[in-house]
């Protein structure tokens, strides 16, 4: 265990909350861990080794990076500030009810803290930190049948020199359907943790975005963990930045069977930031479907990390699963560890993986100069398609229409320097 | 005073000699067609022209309007008002045709000191772009050429065209995999913006397309060079005889393929 982490156990370990017991369990687990080091294999390509003596504060200067609006969204919004929920949770739609971990009613207790740790696998190490120290955070929870209209963004920032952990457990009940937006930005010198798990009940579905748009140096590791029961449908897109150190492990367990999966995710990186993004599919039950497209841009001395694995159990029989991860690199010094894994025990399924590392295309790039458009302009807007394609797939378009400028001012950036 | 003036142009590719001592002389408002066998140069000459990376000059100038073209980077040529259309033009996914012609407009009227149009003039211009060359409205919100069949990337080519308003437009192979009537599309959109002040290069395997677009001079193309001149009668000669009787080849090596 590193100096800050047992510095932060020593306090979090004093926490007493109702959801102490599972966290007890957790401490066990992180005290039988290693602390991960380059040896550790799900951290082979990406060093922890500015958390083992960093220190944080635990309390805001109150200055951090406000959230923008998203035009025509119309979401509602919970506001978690280094942790701490700073919006009041005002009037929701009948069948969705949102509380704060730290205040949560007696009689929600119970399902709560099944969904705490039901979904995440505890193989995660800042997975178990998270679970020991998140005392902050959000239980949301959609009515069987509820089809919520209004997305739901929870926005996480961290003020400067801040460290937290925040923890977001929503379950869905059978028919419902909801969006939610895990929105997390900030380049401030901080630390955060945020884990979220996701029960989705049967034939709901549930739509997801994790903006990982944390830069600078704001470290960032966290989770997106998901229970799929029968006929439940998931459809989530990754939005990466990086930042000096920004990580994010995805789960998802089809458990139920005919479960559809659809991953997307992408990154640009610059500068000398890192993004490690690791996927872990498991197919547990039978008929079930995943896909999963990968795109990456890393430009400078940045680097990507994309380990995605799928693993189809012996009785997941008839599966379909795709993972498919595209890389371009902007520069030569930029670098791409890619892997993805297949790990198969059942007979009668299609599965499909592969990774791509490639430079722009020398023809396109000289079809757009050929119009007019400058080598610098016409690498912005291939880099641009390259990743438009998937933020063309979000179904939430208010949300991309946002995203897209904020895409070509990284693009731009990118570019100048090369 | 010429539109395009090539002389003596050299040039290989990976140490290939491909073009050996290339001479054209264009003025204004003339349309030329260059025709010939297979591997004799055609494509290359256009590549050459307008500044594909890979293509090295050796020897010779090409100057566009006044501005000597082999000097300048892709853009600046286009910019001096070179258009190619492609043999084989590139798909790319994610980005739409609309998004793609305006930032070539754009960049052009940029280069001009002109102000970027706004959205909707640009879509009243493109829209009418769209409809010359027969294509659904629905292609300016698709992606550039991606999955459009080779005529519909044929007509998308003359489509930047017809908004670029080039002062030089060489078609390369324009009529490759067209039925009679996209040839007549894409026909007619080259005559429409015939004029006394633009001149075009037509590369072309076949007569039939000169039979839409009446050239002013038929060259063919042989082994890096022109070796013969002639008017459009010429195109006729070529069809019926091919190209033996000029190379001096027997009529079994230059056997035609199309493209």
């Amino acid at each position: 265990m590193s100096t800050w982490l047992a510095n932060a156990v020593d306090r979090g370990g004093a926490t007493n909350d109702w959801l102490s017991p599972k966290r007890q369990q957790s401490l066990e687990l992180l005290q039988q861990s290693r602390w991960p080091t380059r040896k550790t294999e799900a951290w082979k390509y990406t060093s922890v080794n500015m958390l083992v003596d960093a220190t944080f504060a635990e309390t805001s200067d109150g200055i951090f990076d406000a959230p923008e609006l998203i035009d025509n969204l119309d979401s509602i919004d919970l506001l978690l500030v280094d942790g701490v929920l700073r919006s009041d949770i005002g009037d929701l739609p009948s069948g969705l009810s949102i509380y704060s971990i730290a205040d949560t009613p007696i009689e929600q207790r119970e399902w709560a803290a099944e969904v705490f740790t039901g979904a995440k696998p505890s193989k995660h190490y800042f997975g178990l930190v998270n679970d020991v120290l998140a005392t902050a955070g959000v239980l949301i929870d959609v009515a069987e049948g509820v089809k919520v209209d209004r997305p739901i963004r929870v926005i996480c920032r961290q003020s400067n020199g801040c460290e937290s952990h925040t923890r977001i457990l929503m379950r869905l009940g059978s028919n419902a359907e909801a969006v939610i937006i895990e929105d997390f930005a900030g380049e401030v010198k901080s630390f955060n943790t945020g884990f979220s798990e996701y029960i989705v009940g049967e034939s709901a579905t549930l739509e997801h975005y994790r903006i990982a748009m944390n830069t600078g140096e704001a470290i960032s590791i966290g989770g997106c963990h998901f229970n799929l029961n029968y006929r439940s449908a998931l459809n989530s897109t990754v939005v990466g930045l990086g930042s000096s150190l920004s990580r994010l492990d995805i789960d998802v367990n089809h458990i139920g069977e005919y479960a559809t999966a659809k991953l997307n995710a992408f990154y640009l990186l610059n500068g000398s930031e890192t993004f490690d993004l690791h996927s872990s599919i498991e197919h547990i039950a039978a008929n079930g479907t995943s896909e999963e497209n990968v795109r990456g841009i890393v430009a400078d001395s940045s680097r990507a990390v994309f380990n995605g694995r799928i693993h189809i159990h012996r009785n997941a029989q008839k599966t379909l699963a795709e993972l498919n991860n595209r890389n371009l690199l902007l520069s030569r010094n930029a670098e791409i560890y890619t892997k993805p894994e297949l790990e198969i025990y059942a007979d009668d399924v299609r599965c499909a993986h592969g990774a791509t590392i490639a430079e722009i295309d020398k023809e396109a790039l000289y079809y757009l100069q050929s119009r007019g458009m400058s080598k610098a302009q016409a690498q912005i807007m291939l880099s641009f398609g390259f990743i438009n394609e998937l933020v063309d797939q979000m179904p939430n378009q208010n949300l991309a229409a946002w995203l897209r400028p904020h895409l070509r001012r990284r693009f731009a950036e990118m570019e100048s320097t090369q | 005073m010429s539109m395009l003036s090539i002389k003596n142009l050299h040039a290989s590719v990976e140490d290939k000699t491909i073009l050996n001592g290339l001479d054209l002389d264009i003025k204004p408002g003339e349309v030329h067609a260059i025709m010939g066998p297979n591997g004799a140069g055609k494509s290359t000459l256009g590549y050459v022209v307008s500044g594909r990376e890979g293509y090295n000059v050796e020897q010779g100038t090409a100057v566009l309007d006044g501005v000597e073209l082999l000097e300048l980077d892709a853009e600046e040529r286009a910019r001096a008002g070179l258009f190619l259309a492609f043999q084989y033009p590139v798909e790319i996914p994610g980005v739409s045709n609309m998004e793609f012609m305006k930032a070539s407009v754009d960049a052009q009227r940029e280069a001009r000191g002109e102000a970027a149009l706004s959205s909707r003039d640009f879509l009243t211009m493109a829209k009418e772009a769209c409809s010359k060359v027969q294509l659904p409205l629905a292609f300016l919100k698709r992606g550039v050429n991606e999955g459009f069949s080779g005529g519909e990337k044929k007509r998308n080519e003359i489509m930047q065209m017809l908004l670029l308003e080039p002062k030089l437009c060489i078609l390369d192979e324009s009529d490759s995999g067209l039925d009679i009537d996209a040839l007549q599309v894409v026909a007619d959109g080259v005559n429409s913006l015939r004029s006394d002040d633009r001149s075009f290069i037509v590369i072309t395997h076949y007569q039939r397309l000169l039979d839409y677009i009446k050239p002013d001079f038929v060259h063919v193309l042989s082994e890096g060079k022109i070796i013969k001149t002639g008017g459009a009668e010429l195109a006729h000669e070529l069809e019926a005889q091919g190209y033996a009787w000029l190379t001096g080849d027997s009529a079994e090596n230059t056997a035609e393929t199309s493209a």
